[in-house]
């Protein structure tokens, strides 16, 4: 087991059953964000902060689009009930604590997002020595940087005025998405030899 | 020369782990990785050295982790110090809060580290935003130390180095760790020390980039919003303290220091020549002797504050002299000081 992928084949490139266990999780985390953003823009914006919605509903496909032509993609039986445990995990549930079914269920999506923006790190997973213009590699450092750059919008969110009535439920639904979400992650390297940092809170 | 073997021996620290393509895990093999716990966070921490020895604690700058104190450790314990490092809350092995950490909280993990150190002497030392920790301890709990030395710090967020503040944050929200990186290096260090590593800048922000997280270093950076000006707390300070300021720090110039030097009673500033701000990572062996030198010096009853001003050498050992009489310490050029 390593924290990189690997060993890398001949041209340096990143195994194709490591590719398609990753590519399979990101897809499926980003395409269940890129549906509940899609849902929750309106044909007509009414307010500015849903330019927002716009630009999270379209890098989100980007990023599907993206890795579905970047991967080298070979048969991966498991993947098959993984996802199931996958796309389970990203359903809505309103978060605790707030009594507004709509505020609710907007901070689930945005502790969601912020778990899937912040705490999956794909181009941390690509070792030093891998063959730099390798479609895989290059897709896999676009979708890191343009997460953090789509956390943002999370993070004001999260941090803003609207919700510090609320700040208890939203910290501990925030934690509680990071841990789901890592152990996810976690588990879906681990089957394709690669091992992820865990951390304290998460659950063995 | 000093700067030279310094150079060399970080750059190849830095290659050497990079090209091993080790994690900060997996830094010391075979040692074990022992936590403090506050409240539902883990703090990673290192205790090395003599048990009896006094102690070094070294707290890290915002994109530092332990490691970083590698050198320091070597040389601290050849001089009979045991040292305690550590990762702050949202660095490195430690864990990192997903949407607040407070400064509040770091001071409280490094009083859960001193805590473990039973009853001997502690010196407390902390560069730039590690160094403020150091401060805010110091004002809290000072009674524990016996000795404190801020490296490249602040008290104050004046314009300037709240509007950098602010840049840095915003260069690392468009850009990522890897552009604040780009941004902090030529802050940090000297163009001696860039130039041979020019060609392989990736390589040497790699280790940094894998162990620092966007959201994180967001969230250190932003435990400054409500930041406070220390100042008017600096005089309950009673500790002896050592300030260190690199001479061509831009980022945390000599009047930040200045602030220290005047409001801690027991206090002396040392100028580091030809140093930046991360001196510490560019010149440890004579930081590293500079540390000793105050910790034995305070133990043995020589260390006199007295608010003075002195040039630190250029190699370890060797004479510190004091900042020539009658001249202004807070300009680059020689002005005669003018009495207030």
């Amino acid at each position: 087991m390593s924290e990189f992928f690997g060993p890398l084949d001949s041209d340096n490139g990143v195994p194709a059953h490591q590719q398609t266990r990753v590519a399979a999780f990101l897809i499926s985390a980003h395409g269940a964000l890129a549906r509940q953003f899609a849902f929750a823009l309106p044909m007509k914006l009414e307010s500015a902060w849903q330019t927002e919605l716009n630009a999270q509903f379209y890098r989100e496909s980007e990023i599907v689009s993206l890795l579905l032509r970047a991967t080298t993609w070979v048969p991966d039986l498991t993947v098959g009930y993984m996802a199931a445990s996958w796309e389970t995990a990203w359903f809505p549930r309103p978060v605790d604590g707030i009594a507004d079914q709509s505020l609710a269920l907007a901070v689930d999506l945005a502790t969601r997002a912020h778990a899937v923006h912040a705490g999956i790190r794909p181009a941390a997973l690509l070792p030093a020595e891998v063959y730099a213009h390798d479609p895989f590699a290059m897709a896999l450092r676009r979708v890191e940087f343009e997460s953090s750059r789509l956390l943002q919008a999370q993070i004001m969110l999260l941090k803003g005025p609207n919700l510090v009535p609320f700040r208890d439920a939203v910290v501990s639904a925030l934690a509680r998405r990071h841990a789901e979400v890592r152990k996810l992650w976690t588990e879906a390297l681990e089957g394709v030899g690669i091992t992820a940092p865990r951390r304290s809170d998460d659950k063995p | 020369m000093l700067g030279g073997d310094a150079v060399l021996d970080l750059t190849q620290w830095i290659l050497r782990h990079v090209s091993e393509g080790m994690k900060i895990k997996n830094l010391l093999p075979g040692r074990p990785m022992p936590f403090l716990t506050h409240g539902s966070y883990r703090i990673r921490y290192e205790l090395d050295g003599p048990e009896r020895g006094p102690t070094y604690v070294l707290v890290n700058g915002l994109t530092q982790y332990a490691e970083l104190w590698d050198a320091y450790r070597n040389a601290l314990i050849a001089r009979h110090f045991r040292v305690a490092t550590f990762d702050l809350l949202g660095q490195g092995a430690s864990d990192k809060p997903e949407l607040f950490i407070s400064q509040d909280d770091q001071v409280a993990a490094l009083s859960l580290l001193i805590g473990e150190l039973g009853d001997g002497p502690v010196f407390l030392g902390g560069i730039s935003f590690g160094g403020l920790i150091a401060l805010r301890y110091a004002i809290v709990h000072g009674k524990r130390l016996a000795g404190l030395v801020p490296m490249s710090c602040f008290a104050e967020l004046p314009p300037q180095l709240l509007l950098i503040g602010n840049a840095l944050r915003t260069g690392m929200i468009l850009g990522g760790t890897s552009y604040l990186q780009d941004l902090l290096l030529p802050m940090n260090v000297s163009d001696q020390w860039l130039k041979p590593v020019l060609d392989k800048l990736d390589s040497v922000k790699r280790q940094g980039w894998l162990v620092n997280d966007v959201f994180a270093l967001q969230n250190l950076m932003e435990s400054f919003l409500d930041f406070q000006p220390l100042t008017p707390q600096l005089s309950s300070i009673g500790v002896p303290t050592m300030i260190l300021n690199g001479e061509f720090d831009f980022l945390t110039p000599r009047a930040l220091h200045e602030t220290l030097r005047l409001g801690i009673p027991s206090s002396s500033l040392v100028i580091i020549p030809n140093a930046y701000h991360a001196f510490t990572l560019e010149k440890p062996a004579l930081t590293a002797d500079l540390l000793a030198r105050f910790a034995e010096d305070v133990l043995a009853g020589r260390w006199r504050g007295n608010k003075a001003v002195w040039i630190a050498p250029e190699d370890p050992g060797g004479e510190l002299v004091p900042f020539p009489a009658g001249y202004d310490h807070l300009r680059a050029i020689p002005v005669q000081r003018t009495t207030s």
